[in-house]
């Protein structure tokens, strides 16, 4: 056991002096953020490699504090260079648009991602929804789902404080949290996936 | 009672996951950070001014009130994470909110229009966004070693004993954060006008820094 979790961690400080390295030897802005961005994976890493439950509890904050720091370079990136207008669009593929094949894709991913709940689940159906409206190239205003994602992360934490106060109801607050992480997660991807940055009133 | 190498503490509170504990020195440095975040909050920012050598030329800088108030958030939320990492108990809680001061730092320069500061600020993001790594690496060491995140079961001197290693990381990730030898892209960052405002860039690295010192001499 202890020694797999040297060689795990022997392994993992390999792959971050390598990103390192290239971190070093990079030049151009835009690339150092990305390669900084495959670095920061080692470190997540080295927190799973605990394999305990607080490992699973430690990832979160760890990968959102990531995100957070690259979300608020990539911001300060563009203002840099100057970059306003960045017209993105969806998957521009006559066949993906038309077919019925990215709905039956995503249907799967979403109801296999219900299935699984908690941050997984959130994660695999997110990832359905942000393929479809990916392929679909989908415009509308998202304010609503923004505010799903509020309330169910707000679940969430209400949930928590079952947990801490009133311990007896342990699991109405386990459903409430699963419930709230799953549409929490699967919301938030597909926000992700789909807000470009283009401004709605 | 546990003695603390920052004194004996004043207070535990053991609540679920979260530990907080003051002792003589922690709540000396929550303090000036509290003191700091108040004086922000109060105080106007300053107008910077130009002065054109050899004449009565001069110039002040406009900047804009949505600006001004974007920083003084930053500002605000750079002063309460730094405050939590003086009075967390938790090596990954203290890991956080150094990660969350980074983001701060960044935050309260992101919105000068100066190009100047603007690649000052990027390259300072991309170093503590760097630091990041050995940071959580340090606490996650900590953990695998010890099997706690709290200092304060690491104060009883019942866990075993944290490898130099992890103390080392915990150490170069808050470095990594705003001192020396990576404070140059910071010193850029004060270019941006505004006082108050960038004065909390950098004393909350130097708290930080102080706190990560307590942390490290304690298992």
């Amino acid at each position: 056991m202890w020694d797999q979790y040297n060689l795990g961690l022997l392994v993992v400080l390999i792959s971050g002096v390598i990103g390192f390295l290239a971190l070093a030897l990079e030049t151009d802005d835009l690339h150092r953020l990305l390669l900084l961005d495959l670095a920061e994976i080692t470190t997540l890493g080295v927190i799973a490699l605990l394999g305990t439950d607080l490992a699973e509890a430690l990832v979160l904050p760890g990968l959102t504090v990531g995100i957070a720091e690259l979300l608020a370079l990539s911001q300060i990136y563009i203002t840099k260079e100057q970059l306003k207008e960045r017209p993105v669009r969806g998957l521009n593929i006559e066949v993906i648009q038309k077919a019925d094949a990215p709905m039956i894709i995503s249907v799967i991913l979403v109801v296999y991602g219900l299935l699984l709940s908690g941050f997984t689940g959130g994660g695999v159906a997110g990832l359905g929804l942000v393929f479809y409206f990916m392929s679909r190239g989908y415009k509308e205003n998202l304010n609503m789902l923004e505010m799903a994602s509020g309330i169910s992360w707000a679940i969430w934490i209400f949930a928590f404080f079952i947990f801490m106060f009133l311990p007896q109801y342990w699991f109405i607050a386990l459903m409430l949290a699963a419930v709230g992480i799953v549409l929490k997660v699967t919301v938030k991807m597909s926000l992700v996936g789909t807000m470009w940055g283009e401004k709605h009133d | 009672m546990i003695e603390f190498i920052g004194g004996t503490p004043y207070y535990i509170l053991e609540f679920g996951d979260e530990l907080v504990y003051f002792t003589p020195y922690t709540i000396t440095l929550f303090l000036l950070a509290l003191t700091f975040t108040v004086l922000v909050i109060i105080s106007r920012p300053e107008k910077q001014v130009d002065i054109a050598f050899g004449g009565d030329a001069y110039r002040t800088k406009e900047i804009s009130l949505t600006e001004m108030r974007f920083r003084r958030y930053m500002a605000i939320a750079c002063g309460l994470s730094s405050m939590g990492a003086m009075v967390t108990g938790d090596i990954f809680n203290f890991t956080l909110f150094t990660a969350m001061v980074g983001i701060t730092n960044v935050g309260i320069v992101a919105a000068v229009k100066s190009p100047h500061v603007q690649n000052a600020a990027y390259q300072y993001g991309l170093v503590a966004l760097s630091a990041t790594v050995p940071l959580f690496a340090g606490a996650a060491l900590y953990a695998a070693s010890t099997g706690s995140l709290s200092m304060v079961e690491l104060m009883r001197g019942s866990l075993p004993q944290v490898p130099l290693i992890a103390k080392a990381l915990l150490v170069i990730g808050v470095i990594g954060e705003g001192m020396a030898p990576f404070y140059a892209a910071k010193a850029e960052m004060f270019r941006a006008p505004g006082a108050p405002y960038v004065i909390m860039c950098s004393l909350s690295s130097l708290l930080i820094f102080l706190r990560v010192i307590e942390i490290v001499m304690l298992g």
